[in-house]
């Protein structure tokens, strides 16, 4: 309706027909805003604990004795592991592992106290399950925290056995202690490693196939595509028309899930907040360009929402987060770095956690400026390209026909 | 049984005839099995690299970071002057942590008195940081321990005795199932679980929504096929097509990426039926929702990677929240991927499966039937037959 009130070709023109188009297509409006949102909300109450604590083992007690007790004791007093159950054999262990019931299996030997204490060194044995790695190692985590700090008590009382004075033991205990600080993270929250990652990727597969499916139906039928110029007045002013009224939803449902990750989830931001609202403007309008370029690249629309997803669904693996780019191999670390989503996650831990300082931290933006502009080109090559076609094929007559009923 | 063949084989046909259900279940599982593997196929993160910020200078010192350098985990890539320039090279992201040894380390060491040293690891990259923590810790327990024993035979101790004081109880750490910690093996057996589970539910959304999914309308001479049978039928099409994909990718994929399987091939093919035809049940049921192609393919693209989150593989059930974690379960991954896990890798046996097992099938009677109820309804309401209005 309002689209109606601007005749004058130009921006506004094509910015207004684009909103009332959404209106009247519930599925694309829903699609860029409730589903997003949605899986946003969803990941974001699968890490709302943000720590895994209290991950549950079973404990094997042969021994029976005060120190294996207490063993027990420190191990399901570490924040990481909860003592789940106690089985009567290796067996029953497995099993419960098996099952997947508990995530480990600590083995206290028969004799424990009688041998540690006849200088024996008997062995602790802790049995996790690595199949999943992250967990498991949390679990190794606690119990190898626990077992030490029994241990240490008894270095003490041996030590002083032999008649060493107790501040002198103490101090012998541990002769290189290492004071571990954890840069950026220290509490090692998985809110603000993972889910501030996953949150924009899930974005990125959004707006990539959102905007593909968006201008892949106007490409369809010939004749639209010029009807939008025509509308724009222009190439450059019918771009900006088309694609801006997604970028403004896609920064509301990009600030919504900012919003809860700093204001309920407490993401810190030590970096320039400008700087992450630069890149991800940047990153935004990277993924709809990408999504333009290829519905004007490939037909039926429907190729170019199946490639789009081909390229960003399994992104987030090559964006090296779980595992860093570092560590992969040359095809791998490649493909990552044409993703726009591997250098606004630089950016985006850049400016919240680790607070870069500012001439570190140009570089990611700047390669998201390339993309955005590179692919903004592209864009408009195509189209100019597509344009020379349609003038050479369409002998004269038709075109003036076919825009004048669309 | 005769209407039932009838629609599985039609269905059989456009999965071949249809180009976007043919580019999406078989180019498409083609494509993944080689692309997806590709970041983890290092296995393992080697030589991290850190700096050494070594104030002290001495014999001592350089032997710290000489075995530190020794571990496969880490490497000290650069000597430097002070915490502060070696701070800036961790925002450049060329180090992921500083070591800093100070002053009198070697001295401290000597005269009998803890010499500690401080570590600052790069925390916002988990793997990095495990990483270089660990090999840190374990080498300066190490070099700790051979000191102690050293001193306590300097004061007359027995050495057999010297070593029992320094380390009274050994803890050895077995890990089980993946003993490299190696990444491919960790998350590839349920990353193809959910690949298989993403394009079977996108291909049989496209099918149920692009032209000729009644089977009403190809049928020739006999009369058109019940709503059960078409259902039926149907769903028959896709376990026979998933019949050859699925063993492909729980099977043959990882034994040719190398990943150990513990567990035999009849109980995941066994375990690999309810989990196709809940799947085919729930896509079903998500044609007769959207309606139209475009939209199957756009809504069920963005979900993957939630559902994989959901399964408890890479982050622990028990901390998600109880509510969030029985929704889950209506979505066949979330038992899938638990359920192949533990058969394919850690070897369990079918048994400890049930739960998995029965839900599985659960889904299946409960999306079937909702396709079923949707097929018959969508009957009543083209009241007019549509082949007959279409001769």
């Amino acid at each position: 309706m309002l689209a109606r009130r601007h005749l004058r070709p130009g921006f506004w023109l094509v910015f207004w027909r684009e909103i009332d188009w959404l209106r009247r297509r519930p599925f694309l409006l829903a699609f860029i805003t409730i589903v997003p949102i949605g899986l946003m909300a969803l990941l974001t109450l699968i890490f709302s604990a943000g720590l895994a604590t209290r991950l549950p083992i079973a404990v094997l007690d042969l021994d029976s004795s005060d120190l294996s007790r207490s063993i027990i004791r420190m191990v399901d007093a570490t924040p990481d592991t909860a003592v789940a159950v106690r089985v009567g054999e290796l067996a029953e262990g497995r099993g419960m592992i098996l099952s997947g019931k508990v995530h480990g299996l600590l083995m206290l030997p028969r004799n424990l106290e009688r041998d540690v204490f006849a200088g024996r060194r008997p062995e602790v044995v802790f049995f996790y399950n690595t199949q999943t790695l992250t967990i498991g190692n949390l679990t190794l985590r606690g119990v190898s925290a626990a077992v030490p700090t029994a241990a240490a008590g008894i270095r003490l009382s041996l030590r002083t056995a032999q008649g060493q004075p107790i501040e002198e033991a103490q101090a012998a205990l541990s002769p290189i202690p290492v004071q571990t600080h954890a840069l950026f993270n220290p509490t090692l929250n998985y809110v603000f490693f993972l889910l501030a990652a996953i949150l924009p990727s899930v974005l990125q597969i959004v707006m990539v196939t959102a905007s593909a499916y968006s201008v892949g139906i106007d490409v369809e039928t010939r004749h639209r595509l010029r009807i939008l110029r025509r509308l724009g007045g222009g190439l450059w002013p019918a771009i900006a028309g088309k694609v801006l009224p997604y970028t403004i939803v896609f920064l509301m449902v990009l600030g919504l899930s900012d919003a809860v990750l700093f204001g309920i989830l407490e993401l810190p931001l030590r970096g320039r907040g400008w700087l992450l609202d630069i890149a991800g403007l940047l990153f935004i309008l990277s993924c709809q360009f990408l999504g333009v370029l290829l519905a004007l690249l490939l037909k039926p629309t429907a190729s170019a929402v199946s490639i789009g997803t081909l390229l960003t669904s399994p992104a987030f693996g090559f964006m090296g987060i779980g595992f860093p780019r570092l560590g992969m191999n040359a095809f791998a670390y490649g493909f990552g770095a044409i993703l726009p989503g591997t250098w606004y996650l630089s950016a985006r831990i850049d400016q919240t956690i680790r607070g870069t300082p500012l001439d570190l931290s140009w570089k990611p933006i700047l390669v998201l400026l390339a993309f955005a502009v590179g692919l903004a080109g592209l864009v408009a090559l195509r189209l100019e390209s597509m344009r020379a076609h349609a003038a050479r094929d369409a002998s004269g007559v038709l075109p003036a026909l076919q825009e004048a009923v669309p | 049984m005769k209407q039932v063949l009838a629609v599985f084989r039609d269905e059989l046909r456009r999965i071949f005839a249809l180009r976007p259900v043919f580019s999406v279940l078989i180019v498409g599982s083609a494509f993944y099995a080689v692309f997806y593997p590709q970041p983890y196929l290092n296995e393992a993160l080697r030589n991290v690299p850190i700096a050494v910020v070594d104030a002290d200078g001495t014999s001592a010192s350089r032997e710290l970071a000489r075995r530190i350098d020794a571990t496969s985990d880490i490497a000290v890539a650069m000597v430097l002057p002070d915490v502060v320039s070696a701070e800036r090279e961790v925002f450049a992201r060329k180090i992921f942590g500083i070591l800093a040894i100070p002053k009198n380390f070697e001295r401290d060491l000597l005269h009998g008195r803890a010499s500690p040293i401080a570590l600052y690891a790069d925390a916002s990259y988990f793997l990095q940081y495990q990483r270089v923590a660990g090999a840190v810790a374990a080498v300066a327990q190490t070099l700790g321990a051979e000191i102690e024993t050293a001193r306590l035979i300097g004061i007359g101790v027995d050495p057999a005795l010297a070593s029992a004081a320094s380390d009274p109880m050994q803890l050895t750490a077995v890990p089980l199932f993946n003993p490299e910690g190696g990444y491919a093996t960790y998350v590839l057996p349920g990353a193809f679980v959910i690949i298989l589970h993403q394009i079977l539910l996108i291909g049989v959304g496209l099918l149920g929504t692009l032209p000729g999914a009644d089977p009403a309308e190809n049928a020739t001479d006999d009369p058109a096929p019940g709503a059960f049978a078409t259902v039926a039928g149907k769903m028959l099409a896709y376990l026979l097509i998933e019949a050859v994909i699925l063993p492909l990718y729980l099977i043959a994929l990882p034994y040719l990426y190398g990943l150990p399987r513990l567990g035999g091939v009849i109980p995941i093919l066994a375990f690999a039926v309810p989990f196709v035809l809940s799947i085919s049940g729930l896509g079903l049921v998500v044609a007769a929702t959207f309606k139209n192609p475009l939209s199957v393919q756009l809504v069920l693209a963005a979900i993957g990677l939630p559902f994989f989150y959901l399964a408890g593989f890479a982050w622990p059930t028990e901390v998600i929240p109880p509510a969030v974690h029985v929704v889950s379960l209506l979505v066949p991954s979330t038992s899938a991927i638990n359920g192949f896990t533990r058969l394919a890798q850690l070897g369990a046996p079918l048994a400890d499966v049930r739960g998995e097992f029965l839900l599985l099938w659960g889904l299946t009677l409960f999306y079937g039937g909702i396709a079923w109820i949707l097929e018959v309804r969508r009957r009543r309401v083209a009241s007019v037959p549509s082949w007959a209005a279409s001769d």
